[in-house]
């Protein structure tokens, strides 16, 4: 696996998949212009990635300020791969700015979906 | 000819309270550019971080729609869509509306759709929201199909909407969130 790494734009966030520390990040904003487009070769990334099954500690970092609907649905997805490995070595961080109610609220609904893995909503 | 009346023109929208609007092709770049002008000059001003983030999301919302349901188009496969996007603040309240053209045939279901969402509370919404993200997108939509309800969670009013008919083909449907 080679590490998958973004570069943040205006209306797209900082990706960094890490496969040597198990370590990835989302950090930003988005709300892209396609973004299917965008997001495919991060899904296909992580498709692949679980696939391999390592079976240590695995950390996922969200730490969006703003995401669009699309997004969403997006990150709902990516939430839903996870999960469904029922690996119970994954931990997704949820981190957002402390006065950020909004974010936080977004965090605990993704966090009502997930059954199998660690969902943790922290501040920064 | 316009310069004559531009002033007065600019006095009119001043006196709406609109503090920005767009009418034309919307892009993407217009998207990234308004949309960071905006979430700065909310900065500046004394509104409240939270309704200066809801404010942004619904105007991504809205220009987002434009841009992909939009009918009028500056060519058929074009990424910009024609429409209107108004911001503005009117007694204490932001609203944001948007505007283009649609075909007459899809003026029932959206219509539908958007009544059944108005008479939704809060909790409704937020069902609804988690329900639809995660059922598969209808086949004419191009983002999440769920912008709407977003904008309604984000909305302190009920979303109004209206729909005009342009000709046997069109209509013009317009819709507004205020905050």
């Amino acid at each position: 696996m080679t590490r998958l790494q973004i570069e943040k734009t205006k209306s797209s966030p900082e990706i960094d998949f890490n496969p040597k520390t198990h370590i990835h990040l989302i950090k930003g904003e988005s709300y892209p212009e396609n973004t299917q487009q965008f997001y495919d070769p991060i899904l296909d990334w992580i498709n692949s990635y679980l696939a391999e099954g390592y079976d240590g500690d695995i950390v996922f970092n969200i730490e969006l300020i703003y995401f669009n609907s699309s997004s969403s649905k997006i990150l709902l997805d990516i939430f839903d791969m996870l999960d469904d490995t029922k690996n119970k070595k994954i931990t997704v961080n949820w981190v957002h700015d402390e006065d950020d109610e909004a974010m936080e609220e977004y965090g605990e609904e993704f966090e009502e979906d997930i059954e199998n893995i660690k969902f943790n909503i922290t501040t920064k | 000819m316009l310069s004559q009346s531009l002033y007065s023109y600019k006095s009119a929208l001043d006196r709406e309270g609109i503090i920005f609007t767009f009418c034309g092709p919307i892009s993407h770049d217009i998207v990234e550019g308004v949309g960071i002008t905006l979430k700065s000059q909310l900065a500046e001003s004394d509104v409240k971080q939270t309704t200066a983030m809801k404010v942004f999301a619904v105007f991504i919302e809205q220009v987002q729609n434009v841009i992909n349901y939009s009918q009028e188009r500056t060519d058929f496969d074009s990424d910009m869509g024609m429409g209107i996007i108004v911001v503005g603040e009117y007694e204490d309240k932001h609203f944001i509306v948007g505007g283009n053209k649609i075909r007459n045939s899809k003026v029932p279901v959206l219509e539908q759709n958007l009544r059944e969402l108005v008479a939704m509370d809060k909790d409704e919404l937020k069902v609804f929201y988690k329900q639809r993200r995660k059922s598969n997108t209808s086949e004419d939509s191009k983002g999440a199909g769920i912008g709407f309800i977003e904008m309604a969670r984000k909305a302190s009013e009920p979303l109004e909407f209206s729909f005009e008919k342009i000709d046997d083909d069109y209509s013009f449907f317009s819709i507004e969130a205020d905050i």
